[in-house]
């Protein structure tokens, strides 16, 4: 009888102890969209009246640059850009990734999206700062 | 005879004031995204105007000048106009190594072994751009700015061992360098690198 008992704690033991093996399956809404997300999505798009759609590429960089940011890649044909900035004193860096995509035959649509420290930037603000800049910049181009 | 005769507080004091100097708070990630004073200096600094319509010749240029630097090219887009290379040397500075002696002989009067990392090795980068000028049609307006990433190697204070690796990154505002690149990329383009 004493056996009986000692292995069936093992068993139990035993399937504790395999638990921690167990391939565990990512969680479904893994992908899906946080309400935050949805909101931060409206400040981080805007649209302009450009039916050029590399000159608006080309302003983005120009505006980056101008920001102190540094190109890192870029994609003609996607309109794509990737640039970060990290602080003077070395302690935070900004990624960003910039899509550029025509709307329509007359506009173009601008994207952008900021990691500060690996976490997405929620503040509108610094959206609302580089749309300021990438604006006067296309307008200066525009000639 | 014996340097333990140093109090303890004294040397913990001597270390925290020169450690201090290397202590850093987390930025606002909103000033990433304001224009400061020093942008503009740094515009000027980065950027030259050449007489040129012809963008892709002034781009390959650029790309063979940096190839002349040393640097490899990592990035090509010429329809955007940007270029990006990186280059890794060495970087060892007698400073730091006077330094890390300096501690070296605090740390026996503190009888602790106190090995500072020193700066190792640095990867150098660039990334160009190429404009057409708002104001003068005629014109290209190159703007490169230069920054690196500076990996320690290991250390150790007292018994705890500082594994090597850690890094930090600082952007490059030396105006020689500039001045440097600019006139090579003039040279290799037989135009004169204009000031904007």
């Amino acid at each position: 009888m004493k056996k009986i008992y000692a292995y069936t704690g093992l068993l139990i033991v035993l399937t504790v102890v395999m638990q921690a093996c167990a391939k565990r399956q990512p969680p479904q809404e893994l992908l899906s969209l946080t309400d935050p997300q949805l909101k931060i999505r409206s400040y981080q798009t805007r649209v302009f009246d450009y039916s050029d759609q590399n000159l608006v590429l080309r302003g983005v960089v120009a505006s980056l640059q101008d920001l102190g940011f540094i190109v890192e890649r870029a994609n003609a044909s996607l309109g794509l850009v990737t640039a970060g900035k990290f602080a003077t004193n070395g302690n935070g860096i900004v990624e960003l990734t910039v899509t550029v995509r025509l709307k329509g035959t007359q506009q173009t649509e601008v994207r952008l999206n900021a990691i500060f420290n690996t976490k997405p930037v929620d503040d509108p603000k610094v959206y609302q700062n580089f749309f300021t800049v990438l604006e006067r910049t296309l307008f200066i181009a525009k000639g | 005879m014996t340097l333990s005769y140093v109090p303890r507080w004294v040397v913990l004091l001597g270390m925290a004031t020169l450690a201090s100097g290397c202590a850093a708070t987390t930025p606002n990630v909103q000033d990433f995204f304001v224009q400061t004073p020093e942008s503009a200096q740094h515009r000027a600094l980065q950027t030259r105007m050449f007489e040129t319509s012809d963008e892709k010749e002034l781009l390959s240029a650029s790309a063979a000048v940096l190839q002349d630097l040393g640097f490899q090219l990592e990035e090509s887009i010429p329809d955007v106009g940007v270029l990006r290379a990186a280059k890794e040397r060495s970087a060892r500075e007698y400073g730091q190594e006077i330094t890390r002696f300096l501690f070296f002989v605090i740390g026996l009067m503190g009888e602790k072994v106190i090995f500072m990392p020193v700066d190792l090795h640095q990867q150098i980068n660039a990334t160009l751009v190429t404009v057409r000028s708002h104001t003068n049609r005629d014109y290209y307006t190159v703007r490169v700015s230069f920054w690196r990433t500076v990996w320690k190697g290991d250390g150790s204070d007292g018994d705890r061992v500082i594994p090597p690796g850690q890094y930090r990154l600082e952007m490059v505002y030396d105006q020689h360098i500039y001045q440097e690149f600019f006139a090579k990329l003039a040279k290799s383009v037989f135009l004169e690198a204009n000031k904007i």
